[in-house]
Order: structure tokens, then sequence, then C-alpha cells
């Protein structure tokens, strides 16, 4: 697999972002840390402080150090990775303010004056205690969830899957007799639930779980070949604009990135694949690109 | 994320009239925007505190979010607490509704499920929707 970004990049300074071009037209950039990488005190310190008032107060809120530092990170992740694209001049990270949707959902509120066009940058986080990723297109809404591989559930797969999940996916979930095997697929399956959400930017309940089903689409060899979704509420052509990625990330976790198909893509009869770079970060200290070595494996899309 | 305390629609612990009672707030989905008061003239403030829930609900859900969260059992969680800053991700708000529902015989419909932010909200509501049972 080709790769043109650079293999690892160390900060030129300690306060430094190294700067990247944003991702073109149907690219999308991911962005992971690692909290139990980042141990160092004053670099924790440096982080905190480009984050706004609000924000260093919710995270002085979450009980537990390891809920703080997952905080922290989410929101430095967020601001630093933004900050690199350095849209019109360069862009402190620090000075970044968010505002939401209707619908709640995170966004950019770009201080430009009024001729100025806001970029295109589209993002969205996710987060466990144990990694932090942030993804970022132009042009195309984007939603991302990550869960660890082996979290635990309380309830069964299956009756967590009756209460939420619909017919066609509690179906698959049951045909899968290893319940190792029928428990990863159940995450996986989440998370592609989520992504799809967020991507909507509705909010859970503005597409509740049932409504949708996510589901593997086999070519003419019976080979999965792409994920779909199909809503019981939204005609086909609204479905059809969404397109899928499952990756499994650092061996532990399950990514799942759900973004906009455009006009182009959409009409043509193959689904033309979004081109992914994934970065691992520790944001001022090194940037590793990560595609195509084994931290990264794509399981669909 | 909307985050209303109960008081603004459980007015089955205020003693006025049965004929002020807005029927429609049995119904779990209403929001909780304190619209359906705007034909009574109390002011909201004055439910706050005779309207919580009752403390052994309270005491229920603080079990259960501990559990699902594998929280220590001397780990202080109250009804103020915020399941967001207790560390539940949607997964885990997703399984602690699922526990209350067990737990509580009710059902509980997304969009109420969204509007919980607190271990409060979760026993209001769960009073409310026993009640509507």
């Amino acid at each position: 697999m080709k790769l043109d970004c650079y293999q690892r990049t160390f900060a030129h300074s300690s306060s430094s972002l190294t700067p990247i071009q944003l991702p073109a037209h149907l690219e999308t950039h991911l962005w992971y840390v690692k909290p139990s990488e980042v141990k160092n005190e004053s670099l924790l310190k440096q982080y905190l402080d480009i984050l706004s008032p609000r924000e260093r107060e919710n995270v002085m809120q979450m009980r537990g150090e390891e809920l703080r530092k997952s905080a922290l990170l989410a929101r430095t992740l967020v601001r630093t990775t933004i900050a690199r694209y350095q849209i019109n001049s360069q862009i402190n990270p620090r000075s970044l303010k968010f505002r939401k949707n209707i619908h709640g959902k995170p966004e950019v509120d770009w201080q430009f004056s009024n001729d100025s066009l806001p970029p295109p940058l589209h993002f969205n986080i996710s987060h466990t205690s144990s990694l932090v990723a942030c993804g970022v297109t132009v042009d195309s809404q984007i939603g991302i969830d990550v869960e660890e591989k082996h979290r635990s559930i309380k309830h069964t797969v299956l009756s967590f899957a009756r209460r939420y999940f619909s017919k066609h996916e509690i179906q698959f979930l049951a045909s899968i007799t290893d319940p190792q095997v029928q428990k990863l697929e159940f995450i996986k399956l989440w998370t592609l639930k989520e992504a799809y959400v967020k991507a909507l930017g509705k909010g859970f309940s503005g597409a509740p779980f049932k409504t949708f089903t996510i589901r593997f689409k086999e070519d003419s060899i019976h080979q999965a070949s792409e994920i779909v979704v199909d809503s019981f509420d939204e005609p086909t052509e609204l479905t059809s604009n969404w397109q899928f990625s499952l990756l499994e990330l650092a061996n532990s976790h399950y990514a799942a990135i759900c973004t906009e198909k455009h006009a182009a893509s959409a009409e043509g009869k193959r689904n033309v694949p979004t081109k992914l770079t994934v970065w691992k970060t520790i944001p001022f200290v090194v940037d590793e690109c990560v595609s195509g070595t084994d931290a990264v494996k794509t399981i669909y899309g | 994320m909307a985050s209303f305390t109960a008081s603004s629609v459980s007015f089955s612990c205020i003693s006025f009239s049965k004929q002020n009672q807005v029927s429609n707030l049995r119904k779990a989905s209403l929001p909780l925007s304190g619209k359906g008061f705007s034909s009574h003239k109390l002011p909201a403030f004055r439910f706050r505190v005779a309207c919580a829930a009752k403390p052994e609900t309270v005491t229920k859900v603080v079990e259960i979010v501990k559990k699902q969260l594998a929280l220590p059992a001397d780990r202080d969680v109250t009804g103020d607490s915020k399941f967001a800053t207790l560390g539940a991700d949607s997964l885990d708000t997703v399984e602690i509704v699922m526990g209350l529902e067990e737990e509580f015989g009710i059902s509980v419909e997304e969009e109420s499920a969204q509007s919980i932010a607190t271990v409060q909200d979760a026993a209001d509501l769960i009073e409310k929707l026993l009640e509507k049972n």
C-alpha cells in the first residue's frame, strides 16, 4: 500500500504541531491517541492550557484520574487536529471555538470575518478510556465510534440485540454459534450503528437503533463487499448516501467510520472507496502515520 | 443534552385539584420543556423540592449504575451525579437503561432515554413511568 505520509514526525518544538493538508474530497483522516502513552505531567498541563475554561471545568468534573485524562485528551485531540489544517493562516488550537448544531452535534465555530467562507471541514470524535480518536473530512458529514474489542457487557449479546437492534441484525447475531465471535460481531455492529447515528448528527433518538439495519452486502461470489444501511423511515436514496469503513486499531479496538457519499460516487456503478489515512499521535510530541501497518487492519471498506 | 429535573413533569405529588392536571403528562415522551404548565400559574421552582423521586428509587438507580460502571462500592454517587462524569459512554447508558427497565418493569422510549443526564433524572423518569403503569 502506498504511503504518502511521513512514517514518523517529531515536533520541532514542544508547542508546535506539524501542519498538514486538508483531506481531499473523497478522503478521510483519522487521528488517534492512546492515553496510556501520555504520562508526562507537564505535557498534560500543556494540554489543559489549550482548552477553553468550560472544557477545563468539564474535564476536572470527571470522576477519576483515568476519566479525566481521556476527557482531556479528547478535547486536546480535537483542537490540535483541527489546528493542523491551518486554514487561511496559522490556527492556535487554543483559539478554536466550538458550537453545537440544532441537534447537539459539535462543530467548529469559525471566527472568520463575514466575507470569508467557513472551510468545509467536518470532524467527529469518539473515546474510550484506552483510545481517543478524531476523524476529519472535507465536504462530508462524518461519524466515528471506537470501542475496545473485548469490552464487557452486562447483558447477553442477544438480550441486548433484541432490545436495541433491528430484526435482521438480531438474526445475524443469533446465527453465530461461537459466543466469542458473536460478541466481537456485536461490538462491530454497535460501532457501525453508533457511527451512522453520529454522522447523521441527530442524536440517539434522531435515529433509534431499531429503525435501521446495518448489514454486509455480499458480492457475486458471496463475499462481504460493502457495509450498507437500510432504514425503515428513510427512502433508499437517502440511506445510500452513507458509506462505512470498519477497522481494527492497535489490535485492541474496533473503529467504525461513516461518511457521506458524494453525488459522483453515489451514481457510479461501483462503490468508490474513500481513501483513509490514519495517524497515531501524541500532540506536540510525535505523529506517526500508521496506515498500512499492523496498527490498522481494515475489516471492511 | 436537556437535563431538566423531573420536577417539571411529575404532578402527582403536589396536592391541587384534579381538574388542573394535564392528562398528556402521563405520556413518557412528553418533552421536558415545562410547556405543559403555561396554563398553570404555579411557578416552576416550587415544584423542585416537592417532586423528587423517592429516595429508595434513587438508591436502586445508584446500585444499578455502580454495577454497570464497575465502580467501587464506596464511590460517592448521588442523585446529582452525571452519567457522563461517572464515565458512562453510550453503550453503558443503554445498558443502564436496560437494567432499570428490568429492575422496575418499565419500558423507556429512546427520546426519554436521551434526556437522562443524572441519576436523579433516571429516578424521576422511573417513577413517572411507574405511575403510568
